[in-house]
């Protein structure tokens, strides 16, 4: 029997192995492959980006807002002001940081719903408003220029740094003193408020952490697939899928949002060949089956199971 | 403005939802999405004007509320709030593909005989098919006041809305009033629906934005109050004509009017303006 | 040397006048119980130190400074801590990270999370939890839950504690164990202000006495002075709890 902590120790370093190989053998055997992966690990950033705003208590129904803005800063930098992509691409999470910040202060005092509500309110409006102006390109949406000269291994890899950073920054946040502001602030804020925890400053703040890699992922998104538009990057289907992956993989963990968005986001790729315009059918029924039978998601069905093996 | 009449039919049952049991139903707009896809089947298919197909369509979203009562909100009703939110929203997610899936994302339009007609009231112009629907949903909606206010039933609901715990002590049978209540209140956004074939596109895409202008709705009259939703409407209903007359390419913008008014709200009188 | 002084407070809340100008001093040392009826403003009154609500009138001092514009995080750093009537532990965290939370935030200089976890270990074992540690908080008995409260307050390392209902629902054994329970605490060098309901226990630990009603200070002194108050007497007329 192979010891578990050996396990745990090598078994990361093996999967960022293959992770950083694998675009190498998909370019050359099987590039839709690549797609695919650069697609899922943008998807992950933004649901990591989600989990840490929901461990405050903030369950955002607005993270479109973030990542469409990010897109569409980022494109218009490039396209407008000739500003380098990678430079653009930050600049998109800048912009999507103080749009958090304001939204942040003003959403403040709203609890549980109201504060759901009130995000789902400003990015289906902001939406209707990028929509409109035809300073961003209006419906017709924006054509954008690629990352690296639209090579896709080097894409990947950059997405994977990303996608590396955000996990170190969960992981860290979750194994700190934030995850005792996160928690305390999510369980009461008053309580928390007596003992001490600045509140208003974690909360603010993780809105401010988690808007900035929703944004860099959103113009991430418009950079490789290079065409942006409201419907997409602003829609419902962004938020709805940044809220379900974490729910569905294991809230409030740094691996849950990761299992999560790639199961989903695999299963997806499945499931539009069969379903077409309707597959977030699947969201909503994972998402109801998640609440009500699975409250832990993935992780906690995978604890279950691991807790009765053990002998007690 | 006229369109007041048709938010606070839409927002109303959301109000009843909230204030008798207790739960925030986002998937509200599906049922008047599903309302308005019926009204449109039966006016393409068998002619039926969608304002004498109101008893049948109401009490088909009925029924279907009370099938989605069953099989998932009952089970939250003890859950954290935020799970009800997510549930709910998993719902309307649920209904709002299914009806991509089964008619396509394509907006119908259902032209009744009457739609381009106009009729003169005092100075004013307006569109016939607006004034029946401006008619039409305040005659419901002040339906459902009454009803509130003078059947056992609609009193039943009132004191659950009051005090669970007290109406169950004197015999109410708590369940069955949350189980009416919902279906009344998917029922009302139904036939809200049917209103909309009446006067404007379908989509499966229309849910979601009535169902964040009933919140806007409710917010405004202050959660759980029933009897606000018509004033309320009124300011929604105004303050977008407002926009939309003085304000450039004001069509456009105030469709975001909505969003405004729930935050000003929340932030400065959270409790409502009309409590 | 007064730690707590409320100098005229006032709180109303739409028409509902729940504080009316209440003055009182607390001094550093004392264990000061707050009683009255039902709805006499002892738990706004309680907010209104703790900083959870703002006072429309008058102010409060805290060791000589005016704490009355300060939000609760910086009334704990100055070193006010609080329980709660409602118990409501942090979930999703076991009993000791509960603990913890109020070392590494209670303080005006942060803890190292080593050091802070080694603090929570002592308060709960001053408190008596320390076989609960480990364990979430959902399944725990009240008398526990309580002493979960006065841990995490005490956590904050506070010089004035406010308690917030602690003995209701207890077995009288319980009860004579948090009346010694609280005396410890002083003894430590932390003045307590308390609102209660069970006369006897506070007849055991108070050195002083105030009662509210409707919002009103209406007679302090010793227990057994305000016991004979016959405005006391007449605010309790009906209560259940006789003032033996």
């Amino acid at each position: 029997m192979i010891p578990r902590r050996a396990v745990s120790a090598v078994l990361p370093a093996v999967l960022l192995a293959a992770a950083v190989a694998f675009p190498f053998w998909a370019d050359r055997a099987q590039p839709y492959y690549l797609q695919i992966a650069i697609n899922i690990a943008i998807f992950a950033v933004l649901a990591l980006s989600w989990d840490l705003l929901a461990r405050t208590g903030q369950l955002s129904l607005a993270h479109a807002a973030f990542y469409g803005l990010g897109a569409y800063a980022s494109a218009m930098l490039t396209l407008r002001a000739r500003v380098p992509v990678p430079v653009a691409i930050l600049a998109g999470g800048v912009f999507a940081v103080a749009l958090a910040a304001g939204l942040g202060v003003l959403t403040l005092r709203l609890r549980g719903i109201y504060f759901a509500i009130a995000t789902l309110a400003f990015s289906e409006t902001l939406r209707v408003i990028t929509n409109q102006l035809r300073f961003t390109g209006a419906a017709t949406g924006l054509v954008v220029p690629p990352l690296l000269g639209g090579a896709r291994v080097a894409q990947y890899l950059v997405i994977l740094a990303v996608l590396l950073l955000m996990v170190l920054v969960s992981w860290l946040v979750n194994r700190s003193r934030w995850h005792f502001a996160f928690t305390a602030i999510r369980a009461n804020e008053e309580v928390a408020a007596s003992m001490g925890v600045d509140v208003v400053r974690y909360k603010v703040l993780a809105f401010m952490i988690s808007a900035f890699f929703a944004g860099v992922a959103g113009a991430y998104y418009g950079h490789v697939f290079l065409f942006i538009s409201p419907i997409e990057v602003y829609s419902l289907a962004v938020s709805v899928g940044a809220l379900v992956a974490p729910i569905f993989g294991g809230l409030y963990t740094t691996l849950g949002p990761v299992i999560g968005a790639i199961v989903l986001r695999a299963g997806e790729e499945v499931l539009r060949s069969t379903i077409g315009g309707g597959y977030l059918i699947i969201y909503g029924l994972i998402l109801a089956a998640v609440i009500l039978y699975m409250p832990r998601g993935l992780l906690g069905i995978w604890a279950a199971i691991v807790g009765r093996r053990r002998p007690s | 403005m006229l369109r007041s009449g048709l938010y606070s039919l839409a927002a109303v049952g959301l109000a009843l939802s909230v204030g008798v049991i207790g739960i925030v139903n986002f998937a509200h707009g599906e049922f008047l999405m599903l309302g308005a896809y019926l009204g449109y089947w039966l006016y393409v298919s068998y002619g039926i004007d969608p304002v004498a197909a109101i008893p049948l369509g109401a009490a088909a979203v009925f029924a279907l509320g009370a099938v989605v009562y069953r099989s998932a909100i009952q089970r939250v009703l003890r859950a954290p709030e935020l799970n009800q939110m997510l549930l709910t929203f998993g719902v309307s997610i649920f209904l709002q593909n299914l009806a991509i899936i089964l008619w396509s994302g394509d907006p119908r339009v259902a032209s009744v005989s009457y739609k381009a007609q106009a009729v003169s009231v005092g100075p004013f112009t307006v569109g016939l098919p607006q004034l029946v629907v401006f008619a039409i949903a305040m005659t419901l909606t002040l339906g459902l006041y009454t009803v509130l206010g003078r059947t056992r039933i609609g009193k039943a609901m009132r004191a659950v809305a009051q005090n669970r715990l007290g109406a169950g002590l004197i015999g109410i049978e708590v369940e069955r009033v949350y189980l009416l209540a919902f279906g009344i209140s998917t029922a009302l956004a139904g036939m809200a629906g049917l209103m909309i074939t009446l006067q404007l596109s379908v989509s499966p895409f229309i849910g979601l934005l009535y169902t964040l202008k009933a919140f806007a709705i409710i917010v405004i009259a202050g959660l759980g109050n029933i009897n606000g939703v018509i004033y309320a409407s009124l300011v929604l209903g105004l303050s977008e004509a407002v926009v939309e007359f003085y304000v450039p390419q004001g069509g456009g913008w105030s469709e975001g009017v909505f969003f405004l008014l729930i935050l000003l709200v929340l932030v400065v009188r959270p409790r409502g303006l009309f409590r | 040397m007064s730690l707590l002084e409320l100098q005229g407070v006032s709180k109303a809340f739409g028409g509902l006048v729940a504080v009316a100008e209440v003055t009182l001093s607390v001094d550093a040392g004392q264990i000061f119980a707050m009683i009255g009826p039902n709805g006499a403003g002892k738990s706004t009154t309680f907010n209104l130190i703790s900083g959870l609500i703002a006072p429309d009138g008058g102010r409060v001092f805290f060791d000589g400074v005016d704490v009355t514009p300060a939000p609760p995080a910086a009334r704990a750093h100055l070193g006010i801590g609080r329980t709660f009537q409602v118990m409501q532990p942090f979930h999703d965290m076991t009993v000791l990270e509960n603990v913890m939370v109020g070392e590494l935030f209670g303080h005006a200089v942060p803890k190292s999370l080593a050091e802070a976890r080694r603090d929570a270990e002592a308060i709960c074992e001053f408190v008596g939890i320390s076989h609960l540690m480990p364990r979430d908080v959902t399944g725990l008995g009240v008398a526990d839950l309580k002493r979960l409260e006065i841990a995490r307050a005490l956590a904050t390392h506070p010089r004035l504690l406010l308690l917030d209902e602690v003995m209701a629902g207890l077995r009288p054994t319980e009860a004579q164990q948090a009346v010694a329970n609280i005396k410890r605490v002083r003894d430590g060098g932390v003045t307590v202000l308390l609102i209660d309901h069970v006369m006897s226990s506070v007849r055991d630990v108070a050195d002083r006495v105030a009662v509210l009603n409707f919002g009103r200070k209406i007679a302090e002194g010793t227990f057994a002075e305000v016991a004979r108050d016959p405005d006391v007497i007449e605010a309790y007329l009906g209560e259940e709890e006789s003032v033996h």
